[in-house]
């Protein structure tokens, strides 16, 4: 990983018992892993991919990596204060599942597209928002470990979604909705700018603001947060919160780009991909250590790992353990950084 | 008695004899005890129990509306049903449940053919009659027409040949074809991707097709798609660059497809034009496409179990088991430009 946007909060701990990698990788993983992997990786698609540097292959890929950056950044600042968020795949499907209710709406005042479309937006995210900041109350105010905590969700959550859509997978046409997903003003896909605002929002945020130091403050030592007068109870509530409403966003990007809400497969696995992508990208899940642009290039080497190898057409199985492999590897390699 | 009594031993020792015994009881009950299928009397009503696998697509609500219809609206009998949330666990939970209530028979698609053979079993000695649909169980631990009366389903091999023979028709026998695969594994994905590419190969079930090969009929990528529309999208989307040369796609569901064709719009290709889909299913949406002339052809995979059930069930009760075959093959429809905009809005 690249030391760009990285963020310390706690002292490097003697590491006797790591398993110690050669040399030559140890000292190109301290610096710069991530990054070298992802230009091997380009390096490798630009000889043997045909027409891999064509802008059309760049928007497939950006758009495709979209999703997974943008909860990836939620899932980065609740693990920076120590804790997971797996209900993130079960909110996408929830607020997707809503959406649709809203804009399809026969009921006089949302039935004008002016009113429907922008409600069908801001009340879907509020909602997962909202289940956010339950996930936050049952940790910080019931103590409940957060795997725990956000298990209630990733298991309930779907069956709200499915309550939401009678059960069914839900088809809908609607092009000023579908335009988050579909749209391409100056022929960029939505969901890539929103992801460029939101990962520019995140890092200024994690590197320029006290909120930012309170977060890896409350995941590097959370005692000593507290004893030096971090609002712990409320960082926490605001991640999983921030967690909740970037889940909320992808959620109707997923139901906007295939023109319907799915409860049982939208966002399914997403929490995965998002907590791989911060976990490659050199946020450490222990809390204390985060990195948003690490996020985002943790998303992309995984993203284009799965393109190299659909394009070349090796089969699924194969795909899979390779994916596992090169998780392993970027983490391996991260490790030898804190020594 | 001695301390050594329940030693870890002794334990052990009785739990392998226990064990032991429970496995050969099993097998003298399944195997060489040649016990009847249970009988279902006749009379007027009956109580059916019906397990279903899940709700998720539009497919499995389909079958469940099907068999609604049919025997609640229709004959007006009690239906017990329970939904397992594509849970394989709740699934063999719920058929417990509907068990205790004594139906008089039990109609339902097994989620996993492994796991709930074991369950058929269970039903067959608690004197219940089976009848599976849409998904069959390990012939290895339940036979049909010996453990159960039988299994309705289509045969998705036929259904991989019925789409490589349009698209041969179609191509002339000339095409770039990328295949989108179901979930890894699952047998329609196994048995659809046997079935077309067997055809192209000019064999069917192991015998010479009389229209022989198709040399030209080259697949040239062949990915999963997990039976999803984003996943088909994605996967058509990072196979697109580097196969520019394709021209024909065949996908395992309605679902990829649809995928497959948002894919092919947004790199600016002309799906039905200068790319030709056929799919399986005849979904809703995918009879749309077929009107809308961007998907060729969809071959149905038919969820409408109820009538056909019935009719399983009737003649098993008036001329007995000999009657049946083990596999009553569901007859499915295909639709194409032709036929397509009757079917429009009728299907699921």
């Amino acid at each position: 990983m690249a030391n760009v946007g990285q963020t310390e909060a706690r002292p490097a701990r003697p590491a006797a018992d790591r398993v110690v990698l050669p040399r030559w990788l140890r000292a190109a993983g301290q610096t710069h892993g991530a990054v070298i992997a992802l230009l091997l990786l380009v390096l490798f698609n630009a000889i043997f991919t045909t027409n891999y540097l064509a802008w059309s292959t760049l928007r497939v890929n950006l758009d495709q990596v979209a999703t997974i950056v943008i909860v990836g950044i939620g899932m980065t600042l609740v693990i920076a204060t120590g804790g997971i968020d797996l209900s993130v795949g079960a909110l996408m499907a929830i607020a997707g599942s809503l959406a649709p209710l809203i804009f399809d709406s026969d009921w006089g005042p949302l039935d004008r597209p002016w009113v429907g479309i922008p409600l069908a937006i801001v009340l879907p995210i509020l909602l997962t928002g909202f289940l956010g900041l339950f996930n936050g109350f049952l940790v910080t105010y019931f103590r409940i470990q957060p795997i725990i905590a956000t298990l209630v969700l990733y298991l309930g959550g779907r069956g709200i979604a499915k309550a939401l859509s009678d059960g069914i997978l839900l088809d809908f046409n609607n092009p000023s909705f579908e335009y988050l997903g579909k749209g391409r003003p100056l022929g960029i896909p939505v969901q890539v700018i929103l992801m460029a605002i939101l990962l520019l929002i995140a890092a200024w945020m994690m590197r320029s603001t006290v909120f930012g130091r309170y977060i890896l403050a409350t995941g590097g030592n959370e005692p000593a947060a507290r004893l030096a007068g971090v609002p712990v109870s409320r960082v926490k509530l605001a991640v999983y919160a921030i967690s909740g409403l970037l889940a909320g966003l992808a959620g109707l990007i997923w139901a906007a780009r295939i023109s319907a809400a799915d409860p049982y497969r939208a966002g399914e696995f997403m929490e995965l991909d998002a907590i791989a992508a911060a976990a490659v990208g050199g946020t450490a899940l222990t809390g204390g250590r985060a990195t948003i642009i690490g996020t985002l290039l943790g998303a992309v080497i995984i993203q284009q790992v799965r393109f190299t190898l659909i394009s070349h057409n090796v089969s699924d199985g194969t795909t899979r353990i390779v994916i596992a492999a090169a998780i392993i590897l970027a983490v391996l390699i991260q490790r030898q950084r804190e020594q | 008695m001695s301390e050594r009594r329940w030693s870890r031993r002794n334990v052990l020792k009785l739990g392998a004899t226990s064990a032991g015994v429970f496995v050969a009881g099993r097998y003298y009950v399944g195997r060489v005890h040649a016990k009847q299928l249970p009988p279902l009397e006749k009379k007027d009503k009956y109580t059916i129990g019906f397990a279903q696998v899940g709700s998720n697509n539009p497919w499995r609500i389909a079958e469940t509306n099907s068999m609604k219809e049919q025997f609640e609206t229709k004959l007006g009998w009690t239906l017990i049903m329970t939904d397992a949330n594509e849970d394989t666990a709740k699934q063999l939970a719920d058929i417990d449940t509907i068990l205790a209530q004594r139906p008089d028979i039990m109609i339902f698609p097994p989620r996993e053919s492994q796991a709930l053979a074991p369950k058929v079993l269970e039903i067959y000695e608690a004197g219940i009659p089976v009848i599976l649909i849409d998904r069959d169980v390990d012939h290895s631990i339940a036979r049909p027409k010996e453990h159960y009366i039988t299994f309705i389903g289509s045969d998705f091999v036929d259904q991989g040949r019925r789409a490589a023979e349009w698209l041969a028709k179609t191509m002339n026998g000339e095409a770039n074809i990328i295949q989108l695969e179901g979930t890894t594994g699952s047998d329609p994905a196994i048995d659809r991707k046997q079935g077309f590419e067997d055809y192209l190969a000019g064999t069917f079930k192991g015998t010479p097709t009389a229209e022989g090969g198709f040399p030209g009929m080259k697949i040239i990528a062949s990915q999963s798609g997990d039976f999803q529309r984003e996943k088909g999208r994605q996967v058509m989307e990072s196979l697109l660059p580097a196969h520019p040369e394709v021209n024909a796609v065949y996908a395992h569901n309605d679902e990829m497809a649809i995928g497959a064709i948002e894919a092919l719009e947004a790199a600016g290709r002309k799906p039905g034009e200068d790319v030709i889909l056929v799919s399986i299913d005849g979904e809703n949406a995918a009879i749309q496409a077929i009107v809308d002339g961007k998907l060729g052809a969809s071959v149905e995979s038919s969820p409408f179990f109820g009538p056909i059930a019935y009719e399983t069930m009737m003649k098993y009760i008036e001329e007995g088991i000999d009657a049946i075959p083990e596999w009553v093959v569901v007859e499915d429809r295909f639709f194409d430009a032709s036929n397509a905009e009757e079917f429009l809005d009728k299907q699921f």
